[in-house]
């Protein structure tokens, strides 16, 4: 994945003063797990370095599925700021609207490209789309 | 939007109406000249405007300063004024960096005196300030130490050695805004702020020193100590994951509980309570702990940045001593009392990438200031101009007593990204006689002075809007970029 990659699952999308990203997946898990991959990316870059030699179970309860998105991936941006880890596999067990069960694999990047302060609400909606379900979350840094 | 919704009230400021869409409360009003008003319509940020202008209890009218680009929920540069104690707060209109803010250094060294040590000053502020991704510092505290950080902001540094008294009296609100409730604060934000507290941070973040450039009011500046020459410092940061958390864990609290409230919103960002609520009332001593820990962040840096200007300097210059001039916020929400409708009300100011710009007489400044009016410190882009500017009679009827905080955002990121390269900038600067040191070179490439709009047309449209007045001109030798 670069800045130029468009793979429909994962885009990097324009922001004046931050980082967005544009997702898509089949369904909640498959669409959270890219959200995984995608943050991972804009956090350590070349993510073909990161040896995927830690894992940790992750469960998680939110008010509704957006609500779910940004409590799931401020729990990695957590990790990478406290642990210098990052986690781009996502293996993801259920994911209903509101509770989210499974076990994330990564490790520590030879360099953390980014720190993100917060992820961020803003116009965040999940929307169905004819091949699943697509959102944009954008990333305060 | 489009140019047609809006209408141009004075040569620098325009009024989109409340009717422009039927959730406004009020009309939205931004500051631009005729380019930046182009740049404005290039993204969201108008949009974000109106929509700041639909929260409840909103006064007046929503604000943008002429630095307004697009953010999250509120543009950055977006002042909100709501109603005490029945209208809203929102923490998603003060942002994740609470309290980011500026402080500006003095010292009695000329460009000339400093410029053969210039590359070891440079080489000091790098070793001794911690900055970049990930960086901790060397003040590690524990629950309780960070709990007094928390209610006494920059006095707790006073009380640790690392501050002098003429430092507090120069910060906005002496740098301890009171009621601050440390255990409003969530045990993942004290996590986050173990070893944080001293340290720069990344982004847009920096430590700066600066030669005076211009002066442009000769009182205003003597009571500052400006002249000609003189080498200056900048520091530009907040609250680190502290602030980062508190905002995180408000605006997650909030979403649970807005509809509550009967609020309907069109971002969920906005996302607000009441301020007499009891969630309104704990973000607010929260948000006042992570404005504290922000304070006495660049008060640590201050002590660092004082060690770094000894280290390269003593005994080759005669003073290498360095005192303070002023530090402000440029991310808060305040209670404030300001004259709406001829009458004198409490309200709650939101300002988001926008700096308190209080005018001449105010009982909240310091008294070597009263006179002059609040000190504003607007940044540029590292390689272009920074400003000193002081607050208005005007900024007080105009704008809530705020004014601009930067050069603001007109290229996104990963768009510099693409058209920057990180070590052709950093020759670049070098070739200027900036001496560069930073985190990384992507980052370096992400904050390029291309990436952001003309600081001085910005500075040239408070000053002829009157919401506030140049002082000083001051531009970049060395900088530590995060």
């Amino acid at each position: 994945m670069s800045d130029d990659h468009d793979d429909d699952a994962i885009r990097i999308v324009e922001h004046t003063a931050d980082w967005a990203l544009r997702l898509r997946g089949r369904d909640l898990a498959d669409l959270f797990a890219r959200a995984a991959e995608g943050m991972a990316y804009l956090l350590a870059g070349d993510l073909s370095a990161v040896s995927l030699d830690e894992a940790r179970d992750v469960t998680l309860e939110a008010y509704d599925a957006e609500d779910l998105l940004v409590v799931w991936l401020g729990e990695l941006a957590y990790w990478a700021e406290r642990d210098g880890l990052v986690f781009p596999v996502a293996q993801l067990a259920e994911v209903t609207p509101s509770t989210l069960t499974g076990r994330v694999r990564g490790g520590r990047p030879p360099e953390m490209q980014k720190h993100i302060k917060a992820v961020t609400y803003h116009d965040l909606k999940i929307r169905p789309t004819e091949r699943g379900l697509e959102v944009t979350v954008v990333f305060d840094v | 939007m489009k140019s047609s919704d809006f209408k141009r009230l004075t040569p620098y400021l325009y009024e989109i109406p409340a009717t422009y869409r039927a959730d406004m409360r009020v009309p939205a009003r931004f500051y631009a000249d005729a380019e930046l008003l182009q740049q404005a319509l290039g993204d969201k940020s108008l949009d974000q405007l109106a929509n700041s202008a639909t929260l409840p209890g909103i006064v007046a009218y929503a604000l943008a300063m002429p630095d307004i680009h697009q953010g999250y929920g509120f543009p950055i540069g977006g002042v909100v004024a709501t109603r005490v104690p029945d209208g809203v707060i929102s923490p998603g209109g003060v942002g994740y960096d609470i309290n980011c803010g500026v402080r500006l250094l003095g010292t009695r060294l000329s460009r000339d005196d400093v410029t053969p040590w210039l590359d070891e000053l440079a080489n000091q502020l790098q070793r001794n300030c911690p900055h970049g991704v990930g960086r901790g510092g060397e003040f590690a505290l524990n629950r309780r130490q960070l709990a007094d950080v928390v209610r006494q902001g920059a006095r707790w540094a006073l009380a640790q050695g690392y501050a002098t008294k003429t430092d507090l009296e120069r910060t906005e609100e002496g740098g301890c805004i009171a009621g601050a409730d440390p255990t409003k604060i969530s045990d993942r934000a004290y996590e986050r702020a173990q070893d944080q507290l001293g340290t720069l941070g990344s982004g847009n973040h920096f430590i700066e020193v600066d030669v005076v450039d211009e002066i442009f009011d000769e009182t205003a500046a003597d009571r500052m100590g400006l002249f000609p020459g003189q080498i200056v410092a900048q520091i530009h940061c907040g609250s680190r994951g502290f602030g980062h958390q508190v905002c995180t864990d408000y605006v997650a609290r909030f979403q649970r509980v807005v509809h509550q409230y009967g609020i309907e919103l069109p971002d969920r960002e906005l996302v607000c309570a009441p301020l007499s609520s009891p969630e309104g009332q704990d973000y607010l001593a929260a948000m006042k702990g992570a404005a504290n820990f922000a304070f006495a962040n660049r008060q640590l840096l201050t002590h660092l940045i004082r060690r770094s200007f000894e280290d390269a300097l003593a005994g080759k210059v005669d003073d290498f001593s360095v005192y303070q001039i002023y530090d402000i916020a440029h991310n808060m929400a305040k209670i404030e009392e300001h004259e709406v409708d001829g009458r004198r009300v409490r309200v709650c100011v939101h300002r988001k990438g926008a700096t308190r710009a209080f005018g001449p007489g105010s009982p909240v400044l310091p008294d070597i200031y009263r006179d002059i009016g609040q000190p504003v410190l607007v940044p540029g882009s590292m390689g272009t101009a920074s400003w000193v500017l002081v607050g208005t009679e005007g900024s007080m009827a105009q704008s809530f007593g705020s004014t601009c905080h930067g050069a603001g955002r007109t290229m996104s990121r990963s768009r510099a990204k693409k058209e920057v390269r990180g070590n052709e900038l950093r020759r670049e600067l070098e070739a200027q006689g900036i001496h560069v040191r930073a985190g990384s070179l992507s980052g370096l490439a992400e904050e390029a002075p291309r990436a952001y709009k003309d600081v001085d047309r910005v500075i040239e449209i408070v000053h002829g809007a009157g919401i506030a007045r140049k002082v000083a001109r001051i531009v970049p030798v060395a900088v530590v970029k995060g």
